[in-house]
């Protein structure tokens, strides 16, 4: 099959040593840094869900009779969940995929690559040190003042303090990342690598690297503006000395919703790989993919005040229109996806499977969310559990079933074995069973009445049939994560070999040795088209296209 | 894998199996335990709620069609296009298709569009806020209860103020029905939310502005209690800010407006200053808790508590007297963190009473008075 | 590495963006593409406090406050500090030019006036917090005081990075790093110091004179 193994193989980057992992400097390492500190703060953001959980799972308080740590418990869980998990891990993918992807030996600048890994363990400890100094953030991961400016009955204790800090030190890495990720991917693809013949997940890193790079120093200054409120006598934005309360959720959002699409958008890329190549067919689409994927980066950024529908401080017409537009690429992308199954050779692997979980569940996540896109119904599913049911089916049943399609597709690249299938489709099933058994009934609470952020609710309600089952499907997700933790150890061990290219792949990190060596190519294939391996595999224009 | 894939392992057929059967099993079990019906809102009780019920259908259905459609046919591809065994020639390697890409970005942007203009009109509707509402109202948010200013037609002057915010402890926002009710929503401290889910409406409560909305509830409800609850995270009992809204015939509401009228105006009985008391009890607060969950008193004769606000100085208590069910036997005033103070109160009859701080009623500023 | 023999060499009158440092196969380097992404994120920043400025003084009337009605008078020593950071920029560009034509000596001498011209910026924007002090103007002096120190406390922090910057350049250049085929740092350092020079004339502009 492949052209660029080298003889005797090259030392497998996996089994290097501690003091190397420490120092490196290699993309490869770094991408795994990445990804396995992300999957330890994704464990450590489950746990908090499920406390959350278990103390909702019936009326009265059970567990929590300080209902601060409630208040902590689901802060730290967003707030872990998206700056220690999401965003980091889909850097690491880029990290990890891009170079390669486009032929490069390594990132622009390899040793700020490093810095900005760093950085994220040193934010997650001060960010969670608030639980053992006092108490964590406990304002929410949105952090509003004036409560976060409320320090006996809002944000008590240092936990603010460190969130500020912690978050700020996240975004300088992210946005360290993105400039690497940009000059990377402008300066230093492969002869023949012409912007157009990128795979799609290089142009979802491109687009999510502008909107870091635009929106990240937003966030860092309002994060900055509220520390300087709450310890240096500030008033930016504490309404009984002249500020503006508004102001804050203004600049907040304008970084914030940007940010979900940085935390999708890698994704989408992830499964644009993963579905041509197991449908056996190029992904449909590949241009409309690319203006599709800018169009929601630009639109993107015109829609922040949709979280503020009910402030009666915003402009409504302008931000409920592009909110609404934005469904529209969107959809293309979705329509391109799903074309690319049809007529297709379909395998049923467990990347596959994970985007064909990503499909479904995105699909949910895009509709629910244009019901908040309408102002009216908005001002009944604000801050309900409605929204609790759209993010988590976007960023989980979106964003986390494509972070494990991409795990289960690099994994053999990454370290030469592959994953049991099994044991992998015994996690797919289990976490899409608990993870809809958790969030679609919270539609229905939303919609019912449950506000968001309570830590017990009346049990005259109703409410109490829907909570356990949402529960219950949270711990289902939770067990899920048993055979994928005991896949990875069992399959680092002794997995099947892989080879160069286990899934016949279409992109140029399967041209090199699994794992690859540490300046990536011997030798490249020419480059003709978005599928250089395929084309190498197939001849250019094999199998007859249009 | 360039060969044909081999057979479907038993583990595949059995996994798909447990997925597929799961899936249908909890839609028909859900479907059949009446979840059909709570993804629905309740039923409206104001003409705005009832605008707003009518677009959530239509966007609902759209909703519907859509799902159906575009997740038929993914179910659908994926049934349909599964390599078999011997499928060994690629499939035709279709690049993409420009005339579906323009259908499929124009149609989704007219139905986007329908959406938009139907919801901007609901909009406008529901949001216009009169110039001279039937009854002015404005709702004060604090941290963690509700209290509403009954305000005359200026929308100005303070009539009387319903201290107590929900029903069950005999207060609520009264309101008549049929008639053009303007809430006013402010807030000293942080940001809450006013929200009643049977309105199909929040809207925040921002210090530093004054929200305004207008509701009318349906004349069909007269007699019915509302409830709702603050939807925006305001601390540590966020989840206890609740409150009511009580629908009342426009002659019930008149006659309970002017006994409020006349509560608030009628000078309070006197207070005994002087003169020994039966029992001095001691009460302290600190972390928005008193201290002690109980006390008793010897009934019929005077006694006093002395009290301590041991919280920083930003943070006032009081210590209010009611009888079970609500009723205020005795308001008194707060003192501010730091200091402390003692209260006299006339003799009691003999029963139980609610001890409770007027500013942070829960979850834990409040006991139990035995007077014997 | 495969890309040698697709090189392009590109001299430098044929490249477009003539006398900027560029690689072999054309377009600035890598280097000061990242500066030049570094600047515009921190554009954005700026942007952010520039938004909340705007909006505090939206909605505050008068602005200034009257108790600040003439706090900010830009003929004092602000306008001093302005010119120069202003006369910086124009060393620091004659530094950047003298590299590029390999007047080693040239370079450094202007930037050493460069970094010189930095660190009494700074010194007089530190003397004039404290004037402004005196005057009751501090940090926790009502929207108008915490936006000041804020927008120009920040820009000054990004001054002290770039005296830091320059000073490491500075150093560099003494060690002989430089020639006028590899001084890459120098330019993304001068496009940086531009940045910080820009940043503050729009700031003076919004805050003294508009």
């Amino acid at each position: 099959m492949a052209t660029t193994t080298l003889h005797p193989a090259a030392a497998t980057t996996y089994r290097s040593s501690l003091y190397e992992w420490l120092t490196t400097t290699d993309h490869k390492k770094i991408g795994i840094l990445y990804i396995v500190n992300s999957l330890l703060f994704f464990f450590v953001g489950g746990i908090l869900a499920l406390v959350v959980r278990a103390e909702l799972a019936a009326p009265g308080l059970q567990f929590l009779t300080d209902e601060s740590i409630y208040n902590q418990a689901f802060t730290m869980h967003a707030s872990v969940m998206l700056f220690l998990f999401v965003i980091p891990i889909l850097a690491g993918f880029g990290n990890y995929a891009v170079p390669l992807m486009i032929g490069a030996p390594d990132m622009a600048f390899p040793r700020i690559n490093a810095m900005s890994f760093w950085m994220l363990p040193l934010a997650g400890i001060i960010l969670m040190s608030g639980f053992v100094l006092g108490g964590a953030a406990a304002a929410g991961w949105t952090s509003y003042p004036p409560l976060t400016e409320d320090r006996v009955l809002g944000s008590t204790g240092p936990g603010q303090d460190l969130w500020i800090t912690g978050v700020i030190l996240i975004g300088t890495s992210s946005i360290l990342g993105a400039i690497n990720f940009l000059v990377t991917i402008f300066k230093m693809r492969a002869p023949g690598m012409t912007l157009f013949r990128m795979p799609i997940m290089a142009w979802t890193v491109l687009v999510t690297s502008v909107l870091v790079l635009m929106a990240t120093p937003v966030i860092t200054s309002a994060l900055i503006m509220l520390f300087i409120d709450r310890n240096l006598g500030g008033h930016f934005f504490d309404p009984s000395t002249g500020g503006n309360a508004v102001l804050y959720q203004n600049v907040f959002w304008f970084y914030s919703h940007p940010a979900v699409y940085v935390m999708v958008l890698p994704a989408m890329g992830i499964i644009s790989e993963v579905l041509p190549v197991f449908s056996r067919k190029p992904l449909f689409g590949y241009k409309a993919f690319v203006f599709a994927t800018a169009g929601i980066g630009a639109l993107g950024f015109s829609v922040w005040a949709h979280h503020m529908f009910t402030t009666g401080a915003v402009f409504l017409p302008f931000f409920s229109l592009m909110t609404f537009l934005i469904a529209v690429p969107t959809g293309v992308k979705m329509f391109n996806w799903i074309f690319t199954l049809v007529r297709g050779q379909l395998t049923f692997s467990t990347p596959l499977l994970f985007a064909l979980g990503f499909l479904s569940m995105f699909l949910i996540g895009g509709i629910n969310g244009a019901f908040s896109a309408s102002v009216p119904v908005d001002y009944a599913i604000h801050d309900t559990y409605w929204v609790v049911a759209h993010l988590h089916y976007v960023l989980f049943g979106g964003s986390a079933f494509g972070v494990f399609a991409g795990l289960y597709y690099w994994f053999p690249k990454m370290t030469g074995r592959m994953l049991d299938e099994t044991l992998g489709k015994i996690q797919f099933v289990l976490m899409f069973i608990g993870f809809n058994l958790t969030f679609f009934p919270m539609h229905a609470l939303g919609l019912q009445g449950m506000p968001r952020r309570i830590a017990d609710y009346a049990s005259g309600a109703g409410w109490n049939d829907l909570n356990m089952a949402a529960t219950i499907g949270g711990f289902i997700i939770g067990i899920s994560m048993l055979p994928f933790l005991w896949n990875v150890l069992v399959s680092l061990r002794s997995g099947a070999v892989a080879g160069d290219d286990p899934w016949e792949g279409n992109t140029l990190e399967w041209a090199t040795t699994s794992p690859p060596p540490p300046y990536n190519f011997d030798r490249l294939p020419d480059i003709r088209s978005e599928r250089p391996v395929f084309d190498q595999r197939h001849g250019h224009g094999a199998g007859g296209h249009k | 894998m360039s060969s044909s894939p081999r057979k479907r392992s038993a583990s595949d057929v059995i996994l798909i199996a447990i997925l597929v059967i799961s899936m249908a099993a909890l839609v028909v079990g859900a479907l059949a335990n009446g979840f059909w019906d709570v993804m629905f809102p309740p039923e409206a009780v104001t003409r705005q709620g009832r605008e707003i019920r009518s677009l959530y259908d239509i966007v609902f259905w759209i909703a519907v069609v859509i799902f159906v459609v575009v997740e038929g046919l993914i179910v659908y591809s994926v049934i349909r296009y599964w390599r078999k065994p011997g499928q060994d020639e690629l499939p035709v390697q279709t690049h993409g298709h420009n005339l579906l890409e323009i259908v499929w970005t124009v149609v989704p942007t007219l139905i986007v569009g329908y959406l938009f203009v139907i919801s901007f009109q609901t909009l406008t509707s529901i949001d216009a806020v009169a110039k001279s509402p039937d009854i002015h109202i404005r709702a004060v948010a604090q941290q963690f209860r509700w209290t509403y200013d009954y305000l005359a037609e200026d929308g100005v002057t303070v009539l009387f103020t319903e201290e107590v915010a929900t029903a069950d402890l005999g207060g609520g926002m009264h309101v008549p029905v049929g008639a053009n009710v303007q809430l006013q929503l402010t807030s000293p401290d942080v940001i809450h939310a006013f929200y009643v889910p049977k309105f199909l409406f929040k809207r925040d409560v921002v210090p530093g502005i004054t929200n305004v909305f207008d509701f009318t509830i349906d004349p069909v409800e007269a007699g019915q209690t509302f409830g709702g609850q603050c939807a925006e995270l305001c601390g540590t009992g966020h989840r206890v800010m609740l409150l009511d809204v009580v629908a009342m015939t426009p002659d019930d509401y008149e006659a309970w407006k002017a006994a409020k009228i006349e509560q608030a105006n009628a000078t309070p009985p006197p207070k005994p200053s002087d003169g020994p008391v039966s029992a001095t009890l001691e009460l302290t607060a600190k972390d928005i808790k008193y201290d002690v969950k109980s006390l008793e008193v010897v009934a019929d004769q005077p006694f006093a508590i002395h009290f301590t606000n041991a919280d920083p100085a930003s943070v006032p208590h009081d210590v209010d007297l009611r009888t079970g069910d609500g009723t205020v036997v005795s308001d008194e005033a707060t003192i501010d963190g730091g200091t402390d103070t003692t209260y006299t109160f006339a003799g009691l009859a003999a029963g139980t009473y609610t001890y409770i701080c007027s500013v942070h009623p829960f979850p834990d500023m409040t006991g139990t008075l035995t007077v014997k | 590495m495969t890309a040698d023999s697709h090189a392009l060499v590109v001299s430098e009158e044929h490249s477009p963006v003539a006398g900027l440092a560029h690689d072999a196969r054309g377009g600035i380097s890598n280097p000061i593409l990242g500066m030049l992404l570094f600047i515009t994120s921190e554009v954005m920043f700026f942007a952010g406090l520039f938004g909340a400025y705007f909006s505090a003084r939206a909605q505050h009337t008068p602005w200034p406050p009257e108790e600040f009605a003439h706090t900010l008078n830009p003929l004092s020593l602000i306008l001093v500090a302005t010119v120069i950071l202003v006369l910086s920029s124009v060393t620091c560009q004659m530094a950047v030019n003298a590299i590029r034509r390999d007047d080693r000596a040239g370079f450094l001498r202007n930037m050493s006036v460069t970094v010189i011209l930095g660190v009494v910026f700074l010194l007089m924007q530190a003397y004039d917090y404290l004037l402004l002090a005196d005057e009751g103007l501090t940090l926790a002096a009502g929207s108008f005081g915490t936006t000041y120190y804020t927008l120009t406390g920040f820009h000054g922090a990004h001054v002290f990075g770039g005296v830091l910057m320059l000073g490491v350049i500075l150093y560099r250049g003494m060690a002989g790093q430089f020639s006028s085929r590899h001084h890459d740092a120098v330019e993304a350092a001068s496009l940086y110091w531009h940045f910080v020079d820009v940043v503050w004339i729009v700031l003076f502009s919004v805050l003294y004179l508009l």
